[in-house]
């Protein structure tokens, strides 16, 4: 089955696909890589740190303890930050008969995939932490021997951002672009 | 041209999205069910607390939903080798379908474990119901895992 026999029966997405050019994907996916982690992380720091504000009115001692959320929230960044750079150096220019070549055509989407993928799973686990960090800042402020306990959950959400990053530099070693002639 | 016109070579393009959407929904439906429980833990420990520890299953669970997406993204961006076999549409298409049959089912489980994680660990008796109701939500991501590697 190789899509090649019938005359105007091949896929229409790949018709209008096979025109964009790699870089434009390439370059998306490392926008979002970063873009999107930096406001998961963002948002995840949002909704810690107004609970942990609000709730440090009536008991200051939390605060310095339930810091350590909005940490693992910017560590999500961080993570953006680390395979943005990862990917852009995965860039190389290839000699303008080879930019719609298969080969870079398949570099592109790699980078644009692993963008996305590092994107969004920070964004969820930003989210996810900030979430449990304000419980936990608010459980902490009722009784301290809690604070430890809600902090496991929080390590649990804070592995989604892990895998995210390590499918995202598990599939931008697929972005090999085409050798350039000698 | 457009008689010899084949797709293959975006089939890299549905392929990898595939491997993208098994890994990002079954990291939302985690991110949920690990969100709605450790909330439900943290206002039930509140007034149990020597109950956390117990209650902490279906964040466990929840997880575990975010290991299956990455055990399937991985999978599938590693069978994207044209170098090694030729990779046609047909594939592009079937990983894609793989990898959202995996995610959405990720994404559905975790949501069912958050929202029963929340309401059940208030009730310390509920625990194994929890537990019960959680096993089967990964059974339903299971389901999608071993479908998704016989493409």
């Amino acid at each position: 089955m190789s899509g090649s026999v019938m005359l105007g029966e091949s896929s229409s997405w790949s018709r209008a696909l096979v025109k964009i050019s790699p870089y434009t994907f390439s370059a998306i996916g490392i926008a979002v890589a970063i873009g999107v982690s930096v406001l998961g992380a963002a948002w995840g720091i949002y909704i810690t740190g107004s609970s942990l504000i609000g709730a440090a009115i009536k008991a200051p001692r939390i605060t310095s303890k339930n810091l350590i959320s909005v940490i693992f929230c910017e560590a999500v960044a961080i993570y953006g930050v680390i395979v943005a750079i990862i990917l852009q150096t995965k860039l190389e220019s290839v000699p303008a008969s080879q930019i719609y070549a298969p080969e870079s055509l398949r570099a592109g989407y790699a980078i644009f995939a692993s963008g996305i993928i590092v994107g969004f799973a920070n964004l969820v686990c930003g989210l996810c932490v900030g979430i449990i960090g304000s419980s936990c800042a608010l459980s902490d402020a009722q009784n301290s021997s809690l604070f430890v306990k809600i902090l496991v959950i929080e390590i649990f959400g804070s592995a989604l951002g892990l895998f995210g990053v390590i499918v995202g530099i598990i599939m931008s070693a697929q972005a090999s672009w085409p050798a350039k002639p000698v | 041209m457009s008689s010899s016109f084949s797709g293959d070579e975006t089939a890299p393009f549905f392929g990898f999205l595939g491997a993208a959407a098994a890994l990002v929904f079954s990291c939302m439906g985690a991110a949920y069910g690990t969100a709605k429980s450790g909330v439900g833990v943290a206002s039930m420990g509140v007034m149990r607390p020597e109950l956390v520890m117990k209650s902490i299953v279906p964040v466990v669970m929840a997880g575990v939903l975010g290991i299956y997406g990455l055990i399937i993204a991985v999978i599938i961006s590693t069978g994207i080798n044209p170098k090694a076999k030729s990779y046609y549409l047909f594939d592009g298409y079937a990983h894609l379908s793989s990898g959202l049959a995996c995610g959405l089912a990720g994404l559905s489980a975790g949501m069912a474990i958050g929202i029963v994680g929340d309401a059940g660990v208030r009730h310390p008796s509920f625990v194994f119901k929890i537990g019960m109701l959680g096993i089967t939500s990964m059974e339903t991501d299971l389901i999608a895992l071993i479908s998704c590697t016989q493409t």
